[in-house]
């Protein structure tokens, strides 16, 4: 059982674009939810919606959330605090950017390595410039 | 017996997109079939810089486009496989 991402973004669409990213380099071994924008669409955070797509994730392999700015950290554990105890400690939550990040972690997952390894790979991204 | 070999191999990349998002995807999942550390330069940009071949960003940062020519090396128990299997990857144009 892959590990499970869950890509929470301000925007909707960068949720999705995200996620495309990391399903196209994940060739599908991977669950993948992408949430984006507060309750009426607009742009922000919701923690239901969060909650909702974790819980929507079977588990067992652990489930990592990426963020795309540190005002969603807030909404990530308030969704966090709602999970039963057992199974909030399969979820970890990403300190990684998040395109790179969700990524990295995307192809990290897909060769079946263990959630402490995929959340290594994800904030290792931190240090990783792009112009080498 | 020693367990530690090491492989090495130079290649030219011929796929029409480089090393790019996915090709490098496959390439990093192909790396971590093996136990070997795999590091991969970019000859044809004529840095120093080494990418572990274990992580996907830091191989797309070396730009490898097509007609860029690489150097793959490998240490480890099983260099010579994890050489040769990222070799025919590249060969085969990432099975295009």
């Amino acid at each position: 059982m892959s590990v499970a991402l869950v890509l929470v973004s301000h925007s909707a669409r960068l949720a999705e674009g995200t996620r495309d990213l990391a399903e196209q380099v994940a060739q599908g071994a991977v669950p993948i939810r992408a949430v984006g924008g507060a309750e009426d669409g607009s742009l922000g955070t919701n923690a239901f919606a969060i909650l909702e797509a974790i819980e929507s994730l079977d588990s067992a392999g652990g489930v990592l959330l990426l963020v795309d700015l540190g005002s969603a950290v807030l909404s990530a554990e308030t969704a966090l605090e709602q999970l039963a105890p057992e199974k909030r400690d399969r979820v970890r939550l990403a300190d990684a950017p998040f395109v790179e990040g969700a990524v990295a972690a995307a192809v990290e997952a897909s060769v079946g390595s263990e959630l402490e390894a995929v959340l290594a790979t994800a904030e290792a991204a931190r240090g990783q410039g792009k112009l080498g | 017996m020693s367990s530690e070999g090491e492989a090495s191999a130079e290649i030219t990349v011929e796929n029409d997109h480089g090393l790019h998002l996915r090709p490098a995807a496959d390439f990093v999942r192909t790396a971590a079939r093996y136990r070997s550390r795999i590091q991969v330069g970019n000859l044809t940009r004529g840095d120093s810089r080494q990418a572990n071949a274990r992580s996907l960003l830091e191989v797309t940062a070396l730009g490898i486009d097509r007609g860029h020519s690489i150097r793959l090396s490998a240490t480890g128990e099983d260099a010579e496989d994890a050489v040769k299997a990222l070799t025919e990857l590249i060969r085969s144009n990432f099975g295009a």
